[in-house]
């Protein structure tokens, strides 16, 4: 076939144009092609930069994420024990810029993880930002379920989680941290630094806590306050040789894994947080002044026969006897009339002094963060001289009035308490009371076991000695009758003194078993009764028969029952 | 055994079937294999290694379309020079036919139901429209191919097409009636300043259209094209997905059969336009490149049948398909990428489906055409005396 020329065209001029139509189709051709090739190399490019030069961002980021570690050392009882870990966990966060559809992800993560609070999530999720959190900590299957919902803008960090596997057992000393792992309470707080610094060497923070006396304390603790319907209460075990607590428990408590379910009643620490006038218990120390400082012997006596009427204060005993009684008989029936006349015999100076020096007057030396500061009366008259000698006038926390009890059995010497594993004879601590002293008021606290108000303590086999004390707690400009402060210190075992037992029963009720009464007597005394009879097997103490204990009790006078009365009489 | 086929084979003069057969391509169908060999691999890989549901499918229609490929480049060039105008009449009533009664279904009507297969006339359009633009194109004059009446027609033979397409509706396929017509035209000597005048009102009606033309989905597509973190769960999440994907492939891949993000399902439509995506991810950028050199290599086997072309209706014909099916490859991969918008176009010869596979190898099918009837030469007349 050939093409026929268009008719009335001239041939000529029809070539040129044919020529140079089809020089120019050639051309654009050509030009069509090298653009498509050009947008191939394009796309080529683009293909080399998402696979290879993308791939390196990811594998960068796998790489931290495997290199990340805990960066807090753990805490162990002084068993080894572990009470504050760290366990690898998943938090949740988002990129509000990638969130589509605020709504729909925020209906889908509060069905997926309860405990979400809506406006906040919305709010959170439209911030304009690039990173924020939306819940920490998941566990496994909240990831596995978040991560199936497939909501864009939505990623994980991994990162560790602060736990404590006793959950409340010890949370008052072991304390917890804040979401960022940073300690704001308890041990976790006062060692934030040092946890952090020891996280590289792995070397667990060591308490002197014994978790399994811990459990026994809280345990009976807890039955106390139950039965007593007490409001709260506290008890720490104490090793009287080394200052360290085996044991520190403050009623309600808290789980330090869920710290936003405690309230504020629970985060207090009474046992040092809270300062009290403990009452009665502070005639330990009127009597081991009045012996030390030679101002009285244990065979003085004193007139309790009335009350003792000062400005417009009236004091008077609460189980009166109504006669002259010896220093030991002061603090079996616990009269503050006797205990007031000794104090006034050695004087607010000497009082003061002692005071002093048994840790009574300066803040605890603990190593927590929660430590009140105790209250003493300025100016410090008389009449505060013969309140303090029945403790009432001076507040302290109950752990500082425990180690001031742990110096009057030791033999006399003061160890500021500790929480942190301390070995025997690490520390020398100071003098405060002579070794006789301290012999004597063994005698006599075990008295107050046998045949006073502590009777109810006693523990056959472990030789307890101790005070009860009953305060009323001070409501507005005077005391209240009915809110009591109920608490009873022991020592065990009495002839070789090991352990100081501390129980405290804020405002308890009496019961039928009590007969209605409250007082210290009838619920913190057995209470320690039952602490000592549980964790005495815990430390190794073998029960002692009574005939050797009282052979070994200070060497003085012979006979079982009738010897207190002997030792009264001296 | 020499088969003689009045007319739509060739009048008593010409070559038989046989000389026909033998002028064919090979080369270009061996190629056009490979590559569909490729999308069997990926729908294999789709399915978690079974050959079931897709890739079988994939093959058997494969097959069927390479049948229909060679018998188009066998039937003379000039019996497609005559149709050209009743293919695209009835592409025309095809696409107004769904407009009427078309199956509504994907959020698009793009269906129309024949009662025993469904046929998509904006597939039979992209045939048809490159058809009769490069019948019209070789009936122009070389000296009246710069008058401005000239380009009316091809307007109008382009406008109601994309209109009614656009209106579906379906932005990708519209878009891609417009560049390949506007490659034919180039390719025939339209002068520049036309396309640049077509370019600028375009840019003028964008507006227009922006607001009354577009559907809402459309809207957002491109909305989110300019700016992809705007809709991470829709459109956007997609592209998201498929960068990350194409990230975790590197330079040989995770390994066929191993890639996560397509298995997991965390990546949509991983088998049809996203595909690339996963063979990326699977064979890596290595895998990517060997893919995109196949498509090259079709690209010059479609130039060089255009160029030998000794008549303007093949050359045109060849090079509009070329352009065209090339012009697919491009946005399909600069969309899994996040380089153009999502428009739902899938990636020729390897995405799962079967009414683009078909036309593709009908188009491919003229392009052999062309080369089988590469040195004839015929003008108007001639060819509609016949």
């Amino acid at each position: 076939m050939i093409d026929a020329p268009p008719a009335g065209q001239p041939a000529i001029l029809l070539l040129g144009a044919r020529e140079q139509a089809l020089r120019v189709g050639r051309q654009r051709l050509a030009l069509v092609a090298l653009f498509l090739g050009a947008a191939f190399c394009l796309i080529a490019g683009r293909l080399v930069e998402l696979t290879l030069l993308r791939d390196l961002a990811g594998e960068r980021r796998a790489s931290q994420a495997a290199a990340l570690k805990p960066d807090r050392a753990e805490i162990v009882d002084r068993n080894g024990l572990l009470v504050a870990g760290n366990l690898a966990t998943a938090s949740l966060y988002a990129d509000p810029r990638l969130v589509f559809d605020v709504d729909g992800t925020a209906d889908k993560l509060m069905a997926t993880l309860p405990g979400l609070r809506r406006e906040e999530l919305v709010e959170r999720l439209q911030l304009p930002r690039s990173f924020v959190w939306l819940r920490r900590n998941l566990t496994p299957r909240q990831q596995q379920e978040v991560a199936k919902l497939g909501l864009s803008g939505l990623d994980f960090q991994a990162e560790y989680r602060r736990v404590y596997p006793l959950g409340p057992l010890a949370a008052h000393v072991v304390g917890l941290t804040d979401i960022d792992k940073r300690g704001i309470a308890g041990i976790e707080k006062s060692f934030d630094a040092e946890l952090r610094g020891r996280a590289a060497g792995g070397e667990p923070l060591r308490l002197s806590i014994d978790i399994r006396v811990q459990h026994a304390v809280r345990d009976e603790l807890q039955r106390a306050v139950a039965q007593f319907r007490a409001d709260g209460g506290g008890a720490l075990v104490q090793d009287v040789r080394t200052g360290e607590l085996l044991a520190l428990v403050s009623l309600p408590d808290f789980d330090a894994n869920d710290p936003a379910a405690a309230d504020r009643d629970a985060l207090f620490n009474r046992m040092t947080l809270g300062v009290y006038e403990l009452g009665s218990v502070f005639k330990i120390f009127t009597l081991a002044i009045g012996l030390d400082s030679g101002a009285t012997t244990l065979g003085q006596g004193y007139d309790a026969t009335r009350p003792i009427a000062i400005s417009h204060f009236t004091i008077r005993d609460d189980h009166p006897k109504a006669r002259f009684l010896t220093v030991p008989e002061i603090l079996i029936y616990s009269s503050n009339i006797g205990a007031a006349k000794m104090a006034v015999d050695f004087g607010t100076k000497v009082q003061q002094h002692y005071l002093q020096r048994l840790g009574l007057l300066q803040r605890a030396p603990v190593e927590l963060p929660e430590v009140g500061m105790p209250l003493s009366p300025s100016p410090w008259r008389e009449i505060n001289t013969m309140t303090i000698a029945f403790g009432h006038g001076v507040a302290v926390s109950p752990l500082q009035f425990a180690s001031a009890v742990t110096t009057v059995v030791n033999g006399g010497i003061y160890r500021p308490p500790t929480v942190l594993r301390r070995e025997p004879g690490e520390l020398p601590g100071q003098r405060v009371l002579s070794a006789e002293a301290s012999q004597a008021m063994r005698g006599l606290l075990r008295q107050v076991v046998l045949q006073g108000t502590g009777k109810k303590a006693d523990v056959p086999g472990f030789h307890v000695g101790g005070k009860t004390g009953t305060a009323e707690k001070v409501r507005g400009n005077g005391y209240a009758r009915r809110s009591l402060l109920s608490s009873f210190v022991g020592v065990f075992p009495m002839h070789e003194p090991r352990y100081v037992v501390y129980a405290l029963l804020d405002e308890p009720q009496g019961t039928k078993e009590t007969h209605g009464y409250a007082t210290a007597g009838w619920t913190a005394a057995p209470t320690v009764g039952r602490m000592v009879e549980r964790i005495a097997p815990l430390l190794g103490l073998p029960p002692v028969a009574e005939t050797v204990a009282v052979g070994e009790l200070g060497g003085r006078g012979g006979g079982n029952e009738g010897r207190g009365h002997k030792v009264a009489a001296q | 055994m020499v088969l003689r086929v009045q007319s739509l084979f060739g009048d008593e003069r010409g070559p038989s079937l046989g000389q026909k057969l033998r002028e064919v391509n090979w080369g270009l169908v061996a190629l056009l294999t490979l590559i569909a060999c490729v999308g069997f691999v990926m729908q294999y890989s789709a399915a978690g290694g079974n050959w079931e549901p897709w890739a079988s499918r994939q093959i058997l229609r494969f097959g069927f379309g390479v049948v229909l490929l060679v018998a188009v480049a066998v039937i003379e060039l000039k019996f497609w020079y005559r149709i050209a105008y009743v293919l695209y009449g009835v592409g025309l009533a095809l696409l107004m036919a769904v407009e009427i009664m078309g199956t509504v279904g994907m959020g698009a009507q793009r269906w129309v139901d024949l009662g025993i297969v469904q046929l998509q006339p904006s597939e039979v359009m992209k045939v048809a429209l490159t058809l009769v633009l490069a019948r019209y194109f070789h009936g122009i004059l070389p000296e009246e191919i710069g008058r401005l009446r000239v380009v009316v027609p091809p307007l109008l033979l382009v406008l109601p097409p994309v209109a009614l397409v656009l209106k579906q509706p379906d932005l990708g396929t519209a878009v891609m009636l417009l560049l390949s017509a506007a490659a034919v035209c180039f390719i025939a000597g339209v002068r520049i300043w036309k396309f640049v005048l077509a370019i600028a009102a375009t840019l003028v009606a964008l507006p227009l259209t922006w607001q009354y033309a577009l559907h809402d989905y459309q809207r957002n597509r491109v909305l989110t094209f300019l700016d992809p973190e705007r809709d991470p769960l829709g459109t956007g999440y997609h592209i998201t997905q498929s960068k990350i994907a194409l990230g975790s492939g590197g330079l040989f891949g995770r390994g066929y059969l191993q890639g996560t993000q397509s298995h997991l399902s965390f990546l949509p439509e991983h088998r049809t336009d996203f595909i690339f995506t996963m063979l990326a991810e699977e064979l890596g950028m290595v895998g990517g490149i060997c893919l995109l050199g196949l498509y090259l290599l079709v690209l010059a086997y479609g130039a060089g049948i255009a160029l030998r072309s000794r008549n303007q209706f093949g050359r045109l014909l060849a090079f509009g398909v070329t352009t065209t099916f090339f012009i697919y490859v491009f946005v399909n991969i600069a969309m899994v990428m996040g380089m153009v918008p999502v428009v739902g176009i899938p990636l020729p010869l390897v995405s799962y489906g079967g009414t683009s596979m078909m036309t593709l190898l009908v188009a491919f099918g003229l392009v052999l055409c062309v080369y089988v009837h590469r040195d004839f030469t015929f003008n108007r007349r001639a060819a509609l005396a016949a």
